[in-house]
């Protein structure tokens, strides 16, 4: 019997939504290593990875980059998204970092059909868009959006919210303890005891 | 009598499974009223220092409510016809700790009212439903609600529609938020009463305990100043104090078995490393939730017991009711900073029962709160939540006005009982112990799905007096596919042919078995339901220790 032929595009099949199709459904809590991986590494010029090769490193980094910019303000790629990524596709996900790096053949495959390029990571930032517009239905994105957004919003010891830098974005201060007034609202209510 | 610990070898007088709201408070009850009390708890003694503002830890690998990953999978099906899938989730959630859901609940803490207990005489029974009254009333539970809310620690203030109370709450509200405050002015406006939402958070020290520091970290996490009125916090340590308790923690439960008699004998579990025991008991009390509760009880069938223990009736893990829900979401000119403090700090409870004019039977209430909890992590996954791009530059901006700018309405309903939706063992998933696992076999009614459909529209309505610059909201119009209140599936009755188990929780077909949980609920309330479990605990003790020292059991 021949062997099913397997479609270019498996990877990055679109699903119905954006948030719910992402495959990293189990991962255990042993990624703490994360934190110390991603202080090792933030800020220099040859980052090291648990799992992920430099390649795939380069282009994961790429993507996050694109689901939360450097813009006026810092993002994924400050916050050191990639090592949470990086330590969560190490972590008993043989089967999604497989997934994973097909998607990532399927995108750099693209990136040549579309622009000539062999990377990923080395399209501009506006071309990057587009490719990833292309595919923000797929599982595989709404994966990486899901590790991305994660890490850079989760406990800073996961490694991937650098200085709190996610935290810092929304204006979460992580205090433990609060006392009235907490909004405007409940202020103006105080004020005017009502 | 024995001091604990026990031996297996002893026979106690009573073992309780399960640790949770209902389980801690019949272990305190059992054991300072000189019984001796083995407790078996599947999971871990957790306590405040334990815990953590861990959302990846709690949310993503479900630390503290397992699930497939710690070998606990579940199915779900809507119709008795579909094949069960896995659930990526738990369907039927509960925390797995001392304390159980009592732990990491929001504590939103409503209690009954007199027409929830007589509603379907009131109203009329809807057809192809088991809507029934209960067998007891409002006045039969009151002294154990108030017994709650001075053992265990509730702050609020009474509402204009609040039922009698025989003593004022303990603890004061908790101080208002914005969220709140928008309630309270659109309800205002609106013609409505709202007034401070009553809470298992304390405001100020109780029996020893500190007043609430306001994180903001309740819905979803533990305690880390034992301010939130867990069983953990408040009956275990009495339990144990007591000196006739013993909790084994780590132990899994998987029968109980009878003697000749009919009788329960023994209840046989696995501790932490696999290994059997059996534990003699002149009586046991299943406090192991809505759903692990007739699981159990399908597990232990035998000869005598073919379709599964106490369950000649047939209504083991049948009714089971979840609460429906809605909720709306407004984007504010101000900051509201609603992760700050408790989850809820207004209600309204003017459609606690709705006119039947509607034409379809339910009630409810709303509360303020934040739209994602107040947790960074899972607020940014559903970013921009008021529509816009889910990634890239313009999501960034989106996330930074909508966190601190945010409110929610948020409604929370009946469900109505149904024997199609229930709790059944899977006959195909296996736990890692290799017992079926959980099957949720659940399609909320069309009445259930009209009334949470109406407390959107009022949310929505409610939002934009409030004067939101945008809104966003959801409720489940197709049906929802779990929840965490779990309730019914034992439910109370006087007649054995239609329920499980009697007005004091004594199980119709095995005189010395209590069921004491979310189960036992006959209807569903409006979507508050751990001070009821909690209130039926302490009544369910109260008669069981009588019945015990007339020599009854």
């Amino acid at each position: 019997m021949p062997a099913k032929p397997i479609s270019r595009r498996s990877f990055l099949k679109s699903s119905s939504t954006l948030a719910k199709g992402s495959f990293i459904a189990l991962t255990a809590p042993a990624i703490l290593a994360a934190c110390r991986q991603a202080e090792e590494n933030i800020g220099s010029t040859e980052p090291s990875f648990s799992t992920l090769t430099e390649i795939e490193g380069k282009e994961l980094r790429a993507i996050a980059a694109r689901i939360v910019p450097t813009d006026e303000t810092p993002g994924a790629e400050e916050a050191g998204v990639i090592y949470f990524i990086d330590a969560v596709l190490g972590d008993n996900a043989e089967k999604e970092y497989g997934q994973v790096r097909s998607a990532l053949r399927e995108i750099q495959a693209e990136s040549g059909i579309k622009f000539g390029a062999s990377y990923f990571f080395e399209l501009t930032a506006e071309q990057q868009d587009q490719v990833l517009t292309d595919i923000e239905t797929t599982p595989f994105f709404a994966t990486i959006r899901y590790l991305t957004i994660a890490g850079m919003f989760s406990l800073p010891e996961y490694g991937g919210n650098k200085d709190k830098i996610g935290y810092k974005l929304i204006g979460f201060n992580d205090a433990h303890a609060w006392s009235a007034p907490y909004g405007f609202y409940d202020a103006d209510y105080a004020l005017k005891g009502e | 009598m024995a001091q604990a610990p026990f031996s297996t070898r002893d026979t106690v007088d009573f073992i309780v499974v399960g640790s949770g709201a209902a389980g801690g408070i019949m272990a305190k009850e059992l054991s300072t009223a000189g019984f001796s009390v083995v407790v078996l708890e599947q999971g871990p003694y957790l306590k405040a220092g334990d815990f953590k503002h861990d959302e990846w830890g709690y949310d993503h690998n479900e630390d503290l409510t397992w699930g497939a990953r710690q070998g606990h999978p579940q199915t779900f099906r809507k119709s008795e016809s579909d094949v069960a899938e896995l659930s990526a989730k738990a369907s039927l959630g509960y925390a797995h700790n001392v304390g159980g859901s009592s732990v990491h609940f929001s504590g939103n803490f409503w209690r009954l009212r007199e027409i929830d207990f007589i509603e379907a005489s009131v109203k009329g029974s809807i057809a192809g439903t088991n809507f029934v009254d209960w067998p007891i009333t409002y006045s039969d539970l009151e002294p154990y609600y108030t017994k709650v809310d001075w053992e265990i620690g509730v702050s609020g203030l009474q509402g204009p529609w609040d039922p009698p109370r025989s003593r004022e709450y303990p603890c004061p509200p908790m101080p208002i938020k914005s969220p709140g405050v928008l309630l309270e002015r659109a309800g205002k406006q609106l013609g409505l009463n709202p007034y401070p939402a009553p809470v298992a958070i304390l405001s100020q020290p109780h029996n020893g305990r500190p007043g609430c520091i306001h994180c903001g970290f309740c819905n979803g996490f533990g305690c880390e100043v034992d301010a939130k009125s867990s069983s953990m916090a408040t009956m275990m340590p009495i339990a144990l104090g007591t000196g006739n308790c013993e909790l084994r923690t780590g132990c899994t439960v998987h029968r109980v078995n009878t003697d000749e008699a009919g009788k329960a004998s023994e209840v046989v579990y696995w501790d932490e490393s696999g290994v059997e025991h059996a534990q003699k008991a002149r009586a046991v009390v299943l406090s192991a939730n809505g759903a692990e509760t007739p699981r159990l009880l399908l597990l232990s069938e035998s000869a005598q017991h073919p379709d599964g223990l106490a369950n000649s009736s047939g209504y083991v893990g049948k009714n089971l009711m979840f609460n429906g829900y809605s909720s709306v979401a407004g984007l504010f000119d101000e900051p509201v900073n609603g992760h700050k403090s408790i989850p809820a700090t207004r209600v309204i409870h003017d459609f606690y029962e709705l006119s039947s004019e509607l034409g379809f039977y339910g009630g409810g209430g709303i509360d303020s709160r934040h739209l994602s909890r107040g947790t960074p992590m899972g607020f940014a996954l559903g970013g921009s939540h008021f529509g816009g791009p889910k990634w890239g530059s313009e999501y960034k901006r989106n996330l930074e006005r909508e966190f601190t700018h945010s409110a929610a309405f948020d409604g929370h309903t009946t469900s109505l009982p149904l024997s199609s939706n229930n709790v059944s063992l899977d006959p195909d998933v296996v736990d890692k112990w290799g017992r079926p696992a959980l099957r949720c076999t659940y399609m909320d009614h069309p009445d259930d799905i009209a009334t949470m459909k109406f407390f959107y529209d009022k949310s929505l309505e409610l939002m934009e007096a409030a004067g939101a610059k945008r809104t966003t909201g959801f409720y489940p119009e197709n049906g929802q596919d779990g929840n965490v209140h779990l309730l019914g599936t034992c439910r109370m009755g006087n007649d054995s042919a239609s329920s499980v188990v009697n007005k004091f929780n004594r199980a119709h077909d095995v005189s010395n078995l209590f069921m004491v949980d979310g189960s036992s609920l006959v209807t569903s309330g409006r979507g508050q339901p751990t001070m009821t479990i909690m209130a039926l605990a302490f009544r369910a003790a109260d008669n069981i220790i009588q019945a015990a020292n007339r020599g009854e059991i």
